[in-house]
């Protein structure tokens, strides 16, 4: 049993997005949805703050912050949405009413409709291989199915920068706990009492 | 932060909201005319199974709203009952078809002590669902403007609002005194009901002035929106106050009366679709660019 988190260096992020294209391709996520912001398991977003000449521009990579207090799983009728013996927020496709309550609830803008269209899409571009079968609320899940191989989940397989850590946080060598207990990386909106397992060092 | 207002809930589940909440409280109103105010079985058995009627026909854009309408059989699965709100909404939904159901059955066989309980549990069953439609989205705590116990006051106090327009209008059609009778206590109720709503709103909009960042937002969204300001507060709630008023203390000023009850339906279905829409989302800084 491990408690699994990840820590997101800022500072060490490109904003190549190729972390974006890995995990779409892997997840079979809708790459071909029309911006992105729309439906993705992980996300970099650009941000620029402040007027020139005092501007400062860099990139913000997002996942499912594995709450937890998920906000998400304590609205699900069905109880789709569940946390694993790891720790990982997972959802059981097979339970899901596709209600979208858990986008709603998502504090971290996680979750999207993985819809009917995208499963044709899907279809379309992976044949045979298509992993995605019925209409649901899709989200980051660590790549669990890479886990189970002894694989890094695939936005940290491919990360240039070394920007996005993974691991235990329950084990005192890995990195991630280790860059935990310094207090340099720190939990989004920690005030909502969702205890997210996704750390920022900004 | 960044304040993104939210788009997945908009008219279709705004049209359920009005719809549940008008439907619970018609179907509870229907049956104390029968149990309370001696009103024939018939007003007691078509009132509560046209509340029945209405729940199901904002199911209907529940439904539709599903990412795959087929998959509503789902919701029985309420395996989620000990923490989520659309799961405990469908037990009380389904005690209101129950229970509603058999009452109406036992109305017709005139079968008193068993009516009198199904009654009673399904009246419960329909108050149920216009506090539920509330709670559902003060559930969301990543939108702060939901996320306040003063919108499923606010909600519960408005679905019993439109559900008195409703059975109001029904009653001003009627002659017997016992419909007299009970047209002038769900007209008091109702003038208790809006009072109590726009003090919520007072108090709901006093809150978001001094709010967070979001909330204020959501507030600055509606009160720039003409469809509140002039469509709900002035002609969903202020002139049906003014007009019940003025009926109810001239007791032959019925069609006045009549023309309140529209004006609150159309203000209770305008309250759901622009407290859904004014959702802000607060998100920490950076998750939405």
């Amino acid at each position: 049993m491990a408690r699994y988190g990840m820590v997101m260096n800022v500072h060490a992020c490109l904003g190549c997005r190729a972390c974006m294209a890995a995990c779409s391709q892997w997840n079979q996520t809708p790459f071909w949805a029309e911006d992105f912001k729309g439906k993705w398991r992980t996300r970099v977003t650009e941000i620029e703050e402040g007027k020139f000449p005092e501007v400062k521009r860099y990139f913000f990579p997002t996942i499912c912050m594995h709450c937890e207090n998920p906000p998400c799983a304590s609205v699900c009728p069905t109880e789709a949405t569940y946390i694993n013996k790891d720790g990982i927020v997972l959802i059981n496709y097979d339970l899901c009413l596709g209600c979208g309550y858990c986008i709603e609830a998502c504090p971290y803008d996680a979750r999207y409709e993985y819809e009917l269209d995208d499963l044709k899409k899907d279809e379309f571009y992976f044949g045979e291989d298509a992993r995605h079968h019925q209409a649901h609320i899709d989200k980051c899940t660590f790549c669990i199915d890479r886990l189970e191989e002894g694989l890094e989940p695939s936005c940290v397989a491919t990360c240039v920068g070394h920007a996005r850590i993974f691991g235990d946080l329950d084990d005192p060598n890995s990195e991630v706990a280790k860059l935990v207990d310094t207090g340099k990386a720190k939990p989004l909106g920690s005030y909502m009492g969702t205890k997210p397992k996704v750390y920022y060092i900004k | 932060m960044d304040l993104v207002q939210q788009q997945l809930w908009v008219w279709n589940i705004a049209t359920y909201l009005f719809f549940g909440g008008l439907g619970g409280a018609t179907l509870a109103l229907g049956i104390l005319a029968d149990l309370r105010f001696n009103l024939n079985k018939w007003f007691g058995i078509l009132v509560s199974l046209l509340g029945l009627a209405l729940l199901s026909f904002g199911l209907i854009w529940l439904v539709i709203d599903l990412i795959n309408p087929l998959r509503f059989l789902l919701s029985f699965w309420i395996a989620g009952i000990g923490h989520s709100w659309i799961a405990r909404g469908m037990v009380v939904i389904m005690g209101s078809y129950i229970f509603g159901v058999l009452y109406a059955i036992a109305a017709f066989f005139g079968s008193t002590t068993f009516k009198k309980w199904m009654g009673y549990i399904a009246m419960f069953c329909g108050f149920g669902v216009t506090t539920y439609t509330g709670l559902l989205l003060n559930a969301n705590v990543a939108i702060p403007f939901w996320h306040t116990p003063a919108l499923p006051i606010l909600f519960t106090v408005s679905a019993l609002s439109t559900g008195c327009a409703l059975v109001m209008l029904i009653l001003a059609a009627m002659k017997s005194h016992e419909a007299e009778h009970y047209f002038h206590f769900v007209e008091g109720f109702d003038i208790l009901l809006i009072s109590l709503e726009l003090l919520i709103i007072f108090a709901y909009l006093d809150f978001a002035r001094l709010g967070n960042a979001a909330v204020m937002k959501s507030a600055h969204l509606l009160l720039n929106n003409p469809l509140f300001t002039v469509g709900f507060l002035v002609l969903g709630l202020i002139t049906p106050l003014i007009l019940e008023a003025f009926a109810s203390v001239k007791h032959s000023a019925k069609s006045l009366a009549g023309v309140a009850s529209i004006l609150v339906l159309i203000g209770g279905f305008l309250l759901r679709y622009l407290i859904t829409w004014a959702g802000v989302f607060q998100y920490p800084h950076g998750i939405a660019g």
